[in-house]
């Protein structure tokens, strides 16, 4: 049953992803950065779903050192590492972006630098538990780094209010605006990243479960 | 509208490289944004099925093993 509800919501996203990028296509230009503007339909629902796991990882590890139930440290992982996933895509398409409109691929300011160091601390995360063999230690040790890596999240998403940076003043936030019917493409665009992120993390949440059952199943092994 | 105001042959030469190269950038990101996910997806596949074969060979394993 919960497959079958996965694959519809996942079907569902898809299907909107897809019809946004024919609407997307069919908009007029941006009058000041031109037709690349249109990729920030993709590339700021990206970081919202990988921020939104971020925080979700934050939350799971605290659960994890205060009950010490092994199931806030499967929900950490996995939305750690779909969120992974989400913020190399935001990087890539900002990057692209960059390209267009600075007329280079990357400049070390404060919102591309912390955004890289938070991709950077997350791949850490995992690599950091490739590298504990027990798991309490292990899901201990990732839980503490994934709330120090947290930190810099909150850096990531005000540097542009903070400091003067290359990257673009917040639109929604920062006196922009955006045309209702543009607006309202990119809201779906966010639901649809959203949902996949969701579909992901709960395959992934099952593969955690697998592994659990592994390391029983080889517990038993040992013990006969 | 915007093409109206434009002045000579090397304008219009000028604004449709622009958007060519526009489009050509926004391609770019719209494949690679799929692309990540096709990735992921075909990464998580082939993890599950690593997962399913190892809990079935243990559980094979486990079975044959006498138990002491």
């Amino acid at each position: 049953m919960r497959d079958k509800i996965l694959f519809v919501i996942g079907v569902a996203a898809i299907l909107l992803l897809a019809r946004d990028i024919n609407a997307i296509i069919d908009l007029p230009e941006e009058r000041n950065q031109g037709i690349i503007f249109k990729i920030i339909f993709f590339h700021v629902p990206m970081a919202i779903t990988a921020l939104t796991c971020s925080l979700v990882a934050f939350i799971a590890s605290i659960g994890f050192l205060i009950t010490k139930n092994f199931k806030f440290d499967a929900v950490a992982v996995a939305v750690t590492e779909v969120g992974l996933a989400f913020l190399a895509g935001n990087l890539i398409t900002g990057s692209i972006w960059g390209r267009v409109a600075w007329g280079i691929w990357w400049a070390w300011d404060a919102r591309l630098t912390s955004a890289l160091v938070c991709w950077l601390l997350y791949a850490g995360y995992l690599m950091l538990r490739r590298a504990i063999e027990e798991p309490t230690q292990r899901a201990t040790f990732a839980a503490i780094f994934s709330i120090f890596a947290f930190i810099d999240v909150p850096i990531v998403i005000f540097s542009i209010k903070w400091w003067r940076t290359q990257h673009p003043a917040p639109v929604f936030w920062g006196g922009g605006s955006m045309p209702k019917d543009w607006y309202a493409l990119w809201a779906w665009n966010v639901l649809a990243m959203m949902l996949v992120g969701f579909v992901f993390t709960a395959v992934r949440l099952r593969q955690e479960e697998f592994q659990r059952e592994i390391d029983s199943l080889r517990r038993e092994a040992h013990a006969i | 509208m915007y093409a109206l105001l434009l002045q000579s042959a090397e304008d219009v030469t000028r604004e449709i490289i622009r958007l060519q190269h526009g489009y050509q950038f926004l391609s770019y990101g719209l494949i690679v944004a799929w692309l990540i996910l096709v990735v992921y997806v075909l990464m998580m596949v082939g993890r599950e099925k690593k997962l399913k074969r190892e809990i079935e060979g243990l559980r094979a394993m486990l079975e044959e093993r006498p138990r002491g």
